[in-house]
């Protein structure tokens, strides 16, 4: 059984290409509101689990449920849903708004109440003042958070991010890691959030699924016990990182010259 | 540059043609001298024959180049959707790149007797093939993660072809079209001479040829290419300048 406030539930997920098998199995469920971390080393199949979750591929086996609705067989209905890629994906011949436009155009979001909303998403990410800029006049962090307002635009039952801040220079990937949790608090958004910074989780996540190395399985659904608001530089939060370290030591098979590089 | 800067460099190179030119009128005996020229030029505008066969050969021109851009988008269409019709169009796309356009305007002449669709066919005949290619390379080299992004958030596929897909495309378009663009005019010339039209830039160019009327073959050359360069300046880049203004 489910909790009620379950918003996505992943049963038996396998995802193979062709004969290579990225993951062999997943279960695991997410409820409406948290923040869940995927941790796990390159190539693991952390992306490949995000493209089987929306629907970008098909699972080689499993269910995947989105609020009560099973998402395959039979395909009942799309989610709302997010996406927030490692790279921006802006359409580059589009304005900031008119990027959000076409999200919105393919919702059932009415026509009249757009501005209000583009407004007030660009405003929440504090971008603003670029609604009618191109993207290619704005930084890599402004497109970022462009791309996480094109996400949380249409109220999406969840949000993916894959890697999203590991494109960005360290300095801009702290403002917007700080500035992240705070948007989800005033959003509601839920988010599964995947990347290989066990820092970034520990600090982000109130869950960090720990994956093994491909073909994955779930290694460890860890709890994060940090209260919020939490502080990235924090000694608990090193605390915490280092037994997650500890942890995958053996699972991730990482050697205490890796141990260092990863930490 | 700045754009005044620019106009400037392009002014002085029109104008150092003319001392060029003005050597070789003295060096030969059939260029006729600048001075000439230009004293015969306001009623050469001012005769409504001249529009009218600017005007014929234009239409010609540009109604190729329509039939031809059409025929490109079709055929590049047509060989990304099917493996088959992507080699037999393949031939065609290279038999029609590969063949010289005087052939090309003697075989349509002949086909189609001089006859007004000659023309147009042939100006088609010969920019198809370019559209074809462009078209064809910018649709394989589609984003896929572009796409992805359109499946996520379900774009249908009208927005995606008019959101994603026309202006990802664009710049092959573009560049096809202003190759397309300069072969159409040296073929059309080519056509109309060896058609012996009755109309159109060729046959008022090859009559005062014949009747060594050498000061107005200078005014049709003339025209020809402030025709030609207006077509690519004030038309095709200006168009390509707003399509790409989020270039920047
Ligand atoms: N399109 C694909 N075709 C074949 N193998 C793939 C494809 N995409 C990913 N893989 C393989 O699946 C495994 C998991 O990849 P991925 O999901 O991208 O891992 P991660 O995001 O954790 O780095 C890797 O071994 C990768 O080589
Ligand atoms: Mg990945």
């Amino acid at each position: 059984m489910s909790a009620p406030d379950t918003v996505l539930k992943v049963a038996d997920l396998g995802v193979s290409y062709g004969a290579a098998t990225a993951i062999s199995r997943l279960d695991f469920e997410i409820r409406r509101g948290e923040f869940v971390a995927i941790l796990g080393p390159s190539g693991c199949g952390k992306s490949s689990l995000l493209n089987a979750i929306s629907g970008l591929m098909a699972p080689s086996r499993g269910r995947v449920v989105v609020d009560g609705d099973e998402l395959y067989l039979p395909r009942s209905r799309d989610p709302r849903l997010g996406y927030v890629f490692q790279a921006h994906r802006l359409l580059p011949w589009r304005t900031v708004k008119q990027n959000l436009e076409i999200v919105l155009a393919a919702s059932d979001v009415p026509r009249e109440t757009w501005d209000a909303r583009i407004d007030e998403i660009l405003g929440i990410l504090h971008i603003a003042q670029f609604r009618d800029s191109w993207p290619m006049r704005l930084s890599g962090g402004q497109r970022q958070r462009v791309s996480i307002a094109r996400a949380l635009l249409v109220d999406p039952s969840y949000i993916l991010m894959d890697e999203p801040l590991s494109t960005l220079d360290e300095v801009t990937a702290r403002s917007l890691r700080q500035e992240l949790t705070g948007i989800c608090q005033r959003t509601g958004a839920t988010v599964v959030f995947v990347t290989h910074s066990i820092r970034e989780a520990v600090y982000l996540a109130d869950r960090i699924l720990i994956l093994t190395r491909g073909p994955s399985t779930i290694f460890e659904d860890y709890r994060v016990p940090i209260e919020r608001p939490r502080d990235y530089d924090d000694a608990r939060i090193a605390e915490v990182e280092a037994d997650i370290i500890r942890r995958i030591q053996a699972p991730w098979g990482l050697g205490p010259a890796e141990e260092r590089q990863s930490a | 540059m700045r754009i005044a800067e620019k106009r400037a460099w392009s002014v002085s190179a029109l104008l150092l043609l003319l001392p060029a030119w003005w050597i070789a009128h003295r060096s030969t005996t059939f260029i006729a001298s600048p001075a000439e020229v230009f004293v015969h030029l306001p009623g050469f505008l001012a005769d409504p024959g001249t529009w009218l066969n600017i005007g014929v050969t234009l239409w010609r021109v540009a109604a190729g180049l329509a039939l031809g851009v059409a025929a490109g988008f079709f055929a590049a269409f047509a060989m990304r959707h099917s493996r088959l019709l992507r080699e037999v169009l393949g031939y065609y796309v290279t038999g029609a790149l590969r063949t010289p356009s005087a052939i090309a305007a003697i075989l349509a002449v002949a086909i189609f007797r001089g006859s007004e669709a000659g023309y147009i066919a042939v100006v088609a005949f010969i920019t198809f093939p370019y559209m074809a290619v462009g078209l064809r390379d910018g649709l394989e080299s589609a984003d896929r993660e572009l796409d992805e992004l359109a499946q996520i958030y379900h774009l249908g596929l009208w927005p995606q072809i008019r959101h994603i897909t026309a202006p990802f495309v664009a710049p092959f378009i573009f560049s096809a079209l202003r190759n397309a663009h300069a072969l159409a005019w040296k073929v059309i010339v080519v056509a109309e001479i060896f058609g012996a039209a009755r109309t159109g830039f060729g046959a008022a160019f090859e009559h005062a040829w014949n009747y060594m009327l050498m000061v107005e073959v200078h005014l049709w050359l003339l025209v020809f290419m402030a025709i030609v360069l207006l077509a690519e300046y004030g038309v095709i880049r200006r168009l390509e300048t707003f399509v790409f203004r989020w270039r920047g």
